[in-house]
């Protein structure tokens, strides 16, 4: 067989565009008290999908918001108990609060993994692509259980079994993954990641113990909170490395596990560097960091203007805040007000710039080979039983 | 017309390269899709079954009901899509029927979460006050005893907050544990009360879930006559009988719920349920204020002593400097105008020269009962 052409993933959106949906999104949220999001949601996939094309077709989003919408509320039968739990445990005595506030992080822990699963499952089977759909076989129990006892194991060998878990992992989501009628294969494993990963693990803990020992040596381990908290400051550096060296492993990790996704004849690349990554990180920082010195300057003169009596002599005083949020209706509509600017501000940051900058990051470096040995995929029948992500949407692990 | 596109038919992952024809017959037209080149009709997709599915600008996607689930032809540049528009007027009929239903979808849901939280807010109160009824009182009791650990660590200096008079064989003492008796008398209520008069700067007073009541010393010097000081233990005791503690636990448990529930976030542990939660809340700790006060004013009618010291002492405090208004009895019993003139009122019903709620030498003992050192309060 001669060598095949490598088709290149193709992203044409643009981060105006997407910024665009986001605000429209966030501004129908407030009319609706929330419920718009599921269609905030829907038409954020839709951006993504329809702006995503391989070899001319572009990938076709095909999933609603009721169907979200109705997923959410199958979710709250599940949680309103959990709720009531909290409540009850809430109300006990400290050393019970906190068992059974561990006992439920654990279930929810568990949960998660369930829910992501069924999430994949979920945009999987939403995903059309030359007329043809995706999806996603297994069970996601099973995937929940595995991946429970993995996080269990890697816990107790202090990160030690991490890469076994990933491989098993990575290779347990991709060998239930269909395209029609035809099953992915995956051909990693954590024979690729170990080596990464072990020597990323060795530096992360260098780092710690020369943090220590610097710590140790400065002679602050009998005061550590007495003097200058700006003498921390020379920690910051050996946290700055370890994260980069995190972020290197988790680019090399992505590169080489979506690089063994098989689809019959067809085979996925994908390069992920850590400048692409780390760049990310920095533009997220510098414009969370903008959007909250605008807030910060927009709230403070609202403030002025609605509750002036707040101000004493350049500070603010919580005590007659609070006393006029109680008395005056504008201040407490203006503090609730830019409760949720400061929420949707960071959301819009975090999808603006690392939602967005990973797809593009991920698309830019992606093609495929082989892709003409899918012509003769055939359709199988939609897998309609999914109804919604909701769970995943109660417990934040949606990504797009 | 003759339009290029690609068409997928939905059954297999074949890429076809067409043109789009359009037929006009009696019964509506039908859309004809030919392979480029050869001019082979490859479907036919009857106008009245097209619909468009969402696709990026530049770009149509049309499906047909009529043909496979998947099946697409999509058609790019702007020329082209006005075309097919101008052609299939029922494109953009079907769209605006679409928009339609999806408005009306996010209408209804909107209309059903604001009719759950405007029950929710004028619910809870009466919701939460049958929940309370549920709730064992020996539940509440422990409850109170955690609470009452976070609010000596909280409040007090470095042992807690220390009793004024560890004996409870004074005469200051029996006094209190006499007028408590007579005001829990025919209330029904299955609590002990377990009056606490503690050494702290702070003028305030609360009460816990299952009957502790915190009387602080600075707010016991402010009082100028027993009517003040019984008026405010009366309303601390109202606290208790009417379970406010506890109801208020249960509304802000439920209120969490609610604003997680709109913030889409029903994990709850975020940031987020709290100051919605206060601020809801705030709404219902008035409605308990009152409450109290209305049990405070038909304890002293009931005893016959003069109701309106518990406005007095109120009043008092809130003329202080501001530093202690911020922190003390007003943050927690705000004094609004209303509240003040209803109090007054009941202070008017009254005649005066009532006899006072304790003698001249038990309200002398309760006066003095914080001029001593402060002693350890017991665990």
């Amino acid at each position: 067989m001669e060598p095949q052409r490598a088709a290149p993933v193709v992203f044409t959106g643009t981060r105006l565009g997407l910024g665009a949906v986001l605000l429209r999104g966030y501004a129908l949220m407030v009319p609706t008290i929330g419920i718009y999001r599921f269609w905030l949601a829907t038409a954020k996939r839709r951006f993504y999908w329809g702006h995503t094309e391989l070899g001319g077709d572009a990938l076709e989003y095909t999933g609603t918001a009721r169907q979200l919408l109705v997923g959410f509320l199958m979710a709250l039968a599940v949680f309103l108990p959990l709720y009531g739990l909290f409540f009850f445990l809430s109300t006990q005595s400290t050393v019970t609060a906190v068992i059974g506030y561990g006992a439920v992080a654990v279930l929810l822990w568990f949960l998660s993994g369930y829910a992501a699963y069924r999430a994949r499952d979920f945009r999987l089977s939403r995903t059309l692509w030359r007329g043809i759909r995706f999806d996603q076989a297994g069970s996601a129990w099973g995937y929940a259980l595995r991946r429970f006892l993995w996080s269990l194991l890697t816990l107790v060998t202090l990160g030690l079994a991490y890469p076994f878990m990933a491989g098993n992992l990575w290779a347990y989501r991709y060998r239930h993954s269909w395209f029609g009628n035809r099953q992915f294969a995956f051909e990693g494993s954590w024979k690729q990641l170990a080596l990464p990963y072990y020597l990323a693990w060795l530096g992360v803990v260098a780092l710690a113990i020369l943090a220590l020992v610097l710590f140790v040596r400065s002679g602050r381990l009998d005061s550590p909170f007495a003097g200058d908290p700006a003498g921390y400051l020379w920690l910051a550096l050996p946290g700055a490395a370890a994260f980069v060296l995190v972020t290197l492993y988790r680019a090399v990790e992505m590169t080489r596990m979506f690089s063994a996704v098989r689809l019959g004849a067809a085979a996925l690349t994908l390069r992920i560097t850590l400048r692409g990554l780390l760049g990310q990180y920095l533009l997220f920082g510098l414009a969370l960091v903008a959007a909250y010195l605008l807030l910060a300057l927009g709230g403070a003169v609202v403030l002025g203007v609605v509750a002036g009596e707040a101000f004493v002599g350049g500070g603010i005083d919580p005590g007659r805040l609070m006393a006029s949020m109680q008395s005056s209706l504008v201040t407490l509509l203006a503090i609730v007000f830019g409760y949720l600017l400061v929420f949707a501000a960071f959301a819009f940051v975090s999808e603006l710039f690392l939602g967005f900058g990973f797809w593009r990051l991920a698309a830019r470096g992606a093609s495929v080979t082989g892709l003409d040995s899918l012509a003769d995929v055939r359709a199988r029948a939609e897998d309609k039983a999914l109804a919604g992500e909701g769970l995943a949407d109660a417990l934040n692990v949606g990504g797009y | 017309m003759t339009i290029a596109a690609r068409y997928h038919d939905g059954e297999t992952a074949a890429v076809h390269d067409v043109h789009l024809g359009y037929e006009r017959l009696d019964d509506g037209g039908t859309l004809l899709i030919r392979r480029a080149g050869t001019g082979d009709v490859l479907a036919r997709w009857p106008a009245e079954t097209l619909s468009q599915r969402p696709a990026r600008r530049g770009e149509m996607r049309l499906a047909s009901s009529a043909a496979a689930d998947g099946a697409r032809v999509v058609v790019r540049g702007d020329t082209e899509i006005g075309r097919i528009g101008a052609t299939l007027p029922i494109l953009a009929e079907r769209r605006q029927r679409e928009r339609g239903r999806q408005v009306r979808l996010a209408l209804l849901s909107t209309l059903a979460l604001a009719s759950v939280i405007l029950a929710y807010v004028f619910g809870v109160p009466l919701l939460a006050s049958r929940l309370v009824q549920l709730v064992p009182p020996g539940w509440e009791e422990a409850i109170g005893e955690t609470v009452a650990g976070q609010m000596e660590a909280a409040l007090g200096d470095a042992g807690g907050l220390a009793l004024c008079d560890p004996d409870p064989a004074s005469l200051a003492n029996r006094a209190i544990a006499r007028f408590a008796a007579e005001a829990m008398a025919g209330t029904g209520a299955p609590f002990t009360l377990d009056i606490r008069v503690v050494h702290s700067d702070i003028p305030n007073a609360f009460a816990l879930p299952g009957g502790r009541v915190y009387f602080h010393s600075a707010l016991l010097r402010e009082a100028r006559s027993p009517d003040e000081f019984a008026g405010v233990l009366a309303h601390e005791i109202g606290h208790v009988v009417h379970r406010h503690g506890m109801e208020q636990l249960i509304s802000t448990a439920g209120t969490g719920a609610l604003i997680g529930f709109i913030l889409g976030d029903m994990t709850g542990i975020s940031v987020a349920a709290g100051l919605g939660a206060t601020i809801i809340d705030a709404r219902f700790s008035r409605e308990a204020e009152r409450e109290a006060d209305r049990f405070a004013a038909d304890l002293a009618r009931r005893l016959d002593y003069q109701p309106a010291g518990l406005a007095e002492l109120i009043g008092r405090v809130g003329q202080d400097n501001d530093f202690t208004r911020a922190l003390a009895l007003l943050s927690t019993h705000p004094l609004t105008g209303e509240r003040l003139a209803a109090l007054s009122e009941m202070g008017r019903e009254r005649p005066p020269g009532l006899v006072p709620p304790f003698t001249a030498a038990e309200w002398r003992a309760i006066r003095a009962m914080c001029d001593g050192p402060a002693t350890k309060s017991k665990p």
